[in-house]
């Protein structure tokens, strides 16, 4: 494995970093996997996370392109003020002109986390090149209350409490003996409720678009990773929005959901990292086998049906 | 923000350990005399501070400094793994980062801007060089406090985590928030004492403090005989994790270390 920092774009100024595999002279894959901004956070992702993704595929054959969105990480600010949902379009389009154009490569597997899975789902619409896409908590719509509401603790919070909390002993007795954070408590769980009302209200018009998209990708020979952490909200409006679509590219073979147990948003630990490698691994060696993965997971994630 | 922003990211150091920087070349009719090290913080902190330092050293270019953005060895863009990377090793990188800046501007004169565990990295690499200038923006003075702060960060965030029913409080800290924390590292950590270092770390020194942390700092710099500036600003601690995963950009904080820079530097 080996990397390169690159400038590339209209005007060079989009930061990358390149991860080849060693070998240039052996078996390398003809698909390249490019990996895009999770939020705001630059290409490094959260706890390193797009560092050990792309060196893990580098081993197993594929050439990987980190890069920063205008604006994002080490990347200049566009001048033309294109919205962003079409510039992160345009900008991941030129990571595939630059990688086909410096490495030969004419197909790609986009990867992203959160809005890089909107953005990554939104290009493989419009691109032919792309033959799949790894979506890790793919948001349906974004939940505009989330900063007045529901910020990321009460999120993380609830989901803890529905999903693990409900189910143990311990915290049944905590609640039951005074020594629960009781305030703590009822504001997760009002907000919430608040939360959810407001939410589903305005979902139905992302569900529609995101359907014609499965539609539109369903005519393609494209594979599509669903990949979320358990306590990700995220996973339910997927099903709920996307089902007979869903069913559908799942019934072709198209498509996957993945669940990391006990895992959060940002898969912020090395258990979570392990785990989320393993999925993104052993599902792209499937695609285009050279290699077996390195990796060993401890715990096998769930998979779910649509 | 300079239009004709001129970022080169490329690798140095040796071929076995290669680093990454960021270099902003200024425009050549308004190069100054001093170059610019940006000293950054590890782990999540890292992350954090990666757009505000970004824009740092942006502002710096635009008023005619050459700065170098580095990651440490196990750090950000750099080779190796976060379990790799020790602070003797940090401390190794930085000096490069030096050597680099100066042959890449041709410039003796430097001035080190660390943050956090930067800005202690930066002081202690200060004994091994000899620097005009040096700006600590809230810098770990007590590794012992540091690392007990990233352990109670690490407890606070598995709060609301499941836990597995048996192992998992046996094992220990082995990490923060998806970073490794091995014994080798807080070893080294707990050694940092920024008030035991006796020499004059630069000429010039800022220090900027937006929380209350480091007491007898400030009198201790002075008895190093640098010229000390000490500022207390209320601005946010930007390397802390925010609730909705914002990143956070202290402008009052950057136009500070930008104002001093140049008057330092004129």
């Amino acid at each position: 494995m080996k990397e390169e920092a690159v400038l590339f774009g209209e005007s060079r100024s989009l930061v990358g970093m390149v991860t080849d595999p060693l070998d240039e002279n052996g078996s390398r894959h003809k698909t390249a996997v490019i990996l895009l901004n999770p939020g705001i956070v630059h290409r490094v992702g959260p706890g390193r996370i797009y560092v050990k993704i792309a060196r893990a595929l580098a081993s197993i054959g594929f050439a990987v392109l980190r890069f920063d969105f205008s604006g994002i990480g080490d990347s200049s600010v566009r001048r033309d003020h294109l919205q962003f949902d079409k510039s992160a379009v345009l900008e991941a389009q030129e990571a595939m002109d630059w990688l086909s154009a410096a490495r030969g490569i004419n197909q790609f597997i986009l990867l992203g986390g959160c809005s890089g899975a909107t953005i990554a789902l939104q290009t493989a619409c419009c691109d032919l090149r792309v033959v799949g896409a790894v979506l890790m908590n793919f948001p349906l719509a974004e939940d505009e209350e989330s900063d007045e509401n529901q910020n990321g603790t009460n999120r993380t919070a609830g989901y803890y409490y529905w999903n693990f909390a409900l189910f143990d002993l311990q915290s049944w007795r905590k609640l039951l003996t005074g020594k629960a954070d009781y305030l703590s408590l009822i504001r997760v769980l009002t907000n919430q409720a608040k939360s959810k009302f407001a939410f589903s209200k305005r979902i139905s018009r992302e569900a529609t678009e995101f359907q014609a998209q499965l539609r539109q990708l369903a005519e393609r020979d494209i594979q599509l990773t669903f990949v979320y952490s358990q306590g990700d909200p995220s996973v339910d409006d997927l099903q709920e929005a996307g089902r007979n679509e869903l069913k559908r590219l799942r019934t072709l073979g198209r498509m996957t959901l993945n669940v990391i147990p006990r895992s959060d948003h940002t898969f912020s630990s090395l258990h979570d990292h392990e785990r989320l490698l393993q999925v993104i691994l052993g599902r792209l060696s499937s695609m285009s086998p050279v290699r077996k993965p390195a990796y060993v997971p401890e715990e096998a994630p769930i998979s779910r049906p649509a | 923000m300079n239009p004709a922003e001129n970022i080169v990211p490329f690798h140095f150091g040796s071929p076995g350990k290669p680093l990454f920087g960021c270099y902003h070349r200024p425009a050549p009719e308004r190069v100054r005399k001093c170059a610019v090290v940006v000293c950054q913080p590890v782990g999540h902190e890292y992350v954090n501070c990666h757009r505000a330092l970004r824009q740092l050293a942006s502002r710096l270019c635009d008023v005619g400094f050459p700065v170098l953005r580095f990651d440490y060895y196990g750090c950000g863009d750099s080779s190796g793994s976060a379990e790799e990377g020790r602070v003797s090793q940090w401390l190794e990188d930085t000096s490069l980062a030096i050597s680099e800046v100066r042959r890449r501007a041709g410039l003796d004169q430097v001035c080190l801007v660390g943050l956090r565990l930067g800005g202690a990295l930066a002081m202690i690499a200060a004994e091994h060089s000899d620097l005009e200038s040096m700006i600590l923006w809230d810098p770990v003075v007590s590794g012992k406090d540091y690392l007990e702060g990233l352990l109670q960060l690490q407890r606070e965030m598995l709060r609301f985590r499941h836990k597995p029913s048996q192992g998992w409080k046996s094992k220990g800290p082995s990490e923060v928030l998806g970073f490794a924390l091995p014994p080798l590292i807080c070893a080294e950590l707990e050694k940092i004492r920024l008030l035991e270092i006796a020499r004059k770390p630069a000429k010039n020194m800022l220090v900027v403090q937006t929380e209350h942390t480091a007491a007898g700092l400030r009198s201790h710099l002075q008895q190093t005989g640098t010229q000390l500036e000490f500022q207390r600003l209320e601005a946010p601690q930007i390397w802390r994790p925010t609730a909705d995963g914002s990143l956070l950009v202290p402008g009052l904080v950057l136009q500070s270390l930008v104002s001093w820079t140049s008057r330092t530097h004129p």
